[in-house]
């Protein structure tokens, strides 16, 4: 199969790869990754992977956020002579521009900038190609790039140029398209947005998030905390029909009669594809049946910026209080409406489990749940966010956004059930025996305002509290 | 907003109102016409989810009487496209929806329906 080089953009290394395979499978692309774990590690700038043809390239290029450009694939080598030797051997990919093509070559790297000298004499390395073709470096038929991998030395002082040609592989390819979907990323900036509130999410990670769920024309997609609307102007934009509900209408609607959610849509000229906005909880949804969406995608609120809340008193009232309320609610007094009906605190691991219950309820088949979950790096594990998975619901990827102490995961959950599950019940969980597992992200509102103390932390300033 | 489509995927929910809780009747309503894109595999994939007779029901009340009483089999380019402008097209801006059984109100403003039950309407 021909092969291609992937070139990356510099940020959210770890949501490559499942970007990578999500465009893949929405555009019935079959993207072969690497076999060797080295080469397909994504934390490196570029990476091999196969195609079936060019063209496939060129639409990933398009659709992925974090491509920065593809090349056909002629040789990797650690060594110059080792990369020439494989580039001889891809002569017939090459031959084709021997005789008249225009071309322009560059010596490119990633974290370090070559010294123009050694820049030439790379190219001159390259001589035996025999291109006949003119060189011109404003509008050349093809671009010839040679690509040396440099470790990442970021934030490490270095005199310039040191460890120049100590690179880990070196690449060569010819450009096909350079990434086109990053564009997106100012289009949709938030400061430029009509209407957006302190917790709307950055463009570029909503962007990856809607390509997480596959939108596409058609799509049905369903956000449960919609809040200012953000996960709704990328996937709109892709083509797909958005629903969303909060449980506070206020940060959808704004200020003014038209609601903020759509005057930002109709900046972006998808107003027409945010089907409806509702106000309800999700615990207490009006939501008919289910199957209804292709996907379910949401930041829910974690506590820092806004607390999730959900229908309910933190405390139960004496029953007659409660009767009093009734009657009040029952026979509102003029100057007191809208009714605002009592909420209490939605604590995250309930949410987080309940969101993946929801989502085996509301999504069709094949459907995708795609969510943030924060959590606190020194006490995350693998198996926390196994213990909000419930059976049909299977974990396709899982992303870290990393702050140091704390992280936000991007977690992407297949319903891969075909069976019909009854609505969720939202019943709080049953408190959680001392043997099962309790997950980093639990009571993560109280861990963050604490500074994520470890427990070690905390016994040793109980210690220096008792000292006399 | 309260598009159709909407409104026949909602039904109340209030505390043991599980019966004859579909379709919510919309009251003192101001429609709006806007157009939509027009997408016949996605009509055609959702018809199966859609209550019909409710869907008729309910835009006959609102005035488009150009839906058939009986879902067709034939699914023809005129009626797709009817079945678009009623699902998609026909916003409820202001008005409410009123639960048929236990009859809660539920106001709509600026095109946001407001679904939150009281306190004694939850569980």
């Amino acid at each position: 199969m021909p092969r291609y080089l992937v070139q990356f953009a510099q940020a959210h290394n770890d949501f490559r790869l499942p970007e990578l395979q999500s465009i893949g499978e929405l555009l019935g692309i079959s993207v072969t990754l690497p076999s060797d774990l080295e080469s397909r590690d994504p934390m490196r700038p570029v990476m091999v992977i196969d195609l079936e043809v060019e063209e496939h390239a060129r639409l990933l290029a398009r659709r992925c956020i974090l491509i920065k450009a593809v090349y056909e694939f002629y040789a990797q080598g650690f060594t110059y002579a080792e990369l020439h030797e494989a580039n001889k051997l891809s002569q017939p990919s090459w031959a084709r521009y021997i005789e008249d093509t225009s071309f322009r070559f560059l010596v490119t790297s990633s974290q370090h900038k070559i010294p123009q000298a050694r820049q030439k004499e790379v190219i001159e390395s390259f001589s035996y190609m025999g291109f006949l073709g003119k060189i011109d470096m404003k509008n050349p038929e093809i671009n010839l790039i040679c690509f040396e991998e440099y470790d990442d030395r970021h934030k490490t002082t270095r005199v310039r140029h040191e460890g120049d040609g100590e690179f880990r592989e070196v690449f060569f390819g010819r450009l096909l398209e350079e990434g086109s979907a990053r564009q997106l990323i100012a289009k949709f900036d938030v400061k430029k947005r009509a209407y957006y509130g302190n917790t709307s999410m950055e463009s570029e990670i909503s962007l990856l998030m809607a390509n997480q769920t596959l939108a596409s024309p058609g799509k049905f997609i369903y956000d449960p905390f919609m809040g200012t609307g953000s996960m709704s102007y990328p996937t709109s934009h892709f083509g797909a029909l958005i629903v969303g509900s909060d449980i506070d209408g206020r940060q959808m609607r704004g200020k003014g009669k038209t609601p903020g959610v759509i005057r930002a849509a109709t900046q972006y000229g998808t107003a027409s594809r945010i089907i409806d906005l509702a106000t309800f909880d999700v615990t207490h949804n009006p939501w008919r049946c289910g199957e209804l969406f292709d996907a379910i995608v949401t930041d829910p609120p974690y506590g820092v910026r806004a607390g999730a809340k959900r229908l309910g008193r933190k405390k139960e009232l004496p029953d007659y209080k409660k009767e009093l309320c009734l009657q009040h609610t029952l026979n509102g007094r003029p100057d007191d409406q809208p009714y605002i009906p009592p909420t209490k605190p939605y604590e995250l691991s309930h949410l987080a489990a309940d969101l993946v219950v929801l989502g085996r309820y509301l999504l069709k088949p094949n459907g995708r749940l795609v969510f943030f979950l924060p959590t606190v790096t020194d006490e995350y594990e693998e198996v926390d966010i196994h213990t909000m998975l419930c059976e049909g619901m299977e974990v396709i990827a899982n992303s870290l956004q990393d702050f140091g102490s704390w992280g936000r995961r991007l977690v992407t959950i297949r319903k891969t059930t075909l069976e019909k599950y009854p609505p969720p019940s939202f019943d709080p969980t049953p408190e959680i025996d001392a043997n099962s597992h309790i997950p980093a992200h639990k009571d993560f509102r109280e861990k963050y305002f604490q500074g994520f103390k470890s427990k070690t932390d905390e016994f040793n300033d109980g210690a220096s509290l008792s000292d006399p | 907003m309260v598009r159709l489509i909407t409104h026949n995927l909602l039904a109340c929910h209030a505390k043991d109102c599980n019966t004859n809780n579909f379709p919510l009747a919309f009251k003192d309503v101001q429609l709006e016409i806007r157009e939509a894109e027009f997408n016949p595999e996605f009509l055609r994939g959702f018809l199966p989810k859609l209550e019909w007779t409710a869907l008729v029901d309910t835009a006959k009340q609102l005035g488009d009487t150009s839906l058939p009483v009986e879902q067709p089999e034939m699914l023809d380019d005129e009626f797709l496209k009817n079945l678009h402008h009623v699902l998609l097209e026909i916003h409820v801006e202001e008005g409410s929806m009123t639960c048929p059984n236990c009859g809660h109100v539920y106001p709509i403003l600026n095109g946001i329906p407001n679904m939150l039950l009281a306190e004694h309407e939850i569980g």
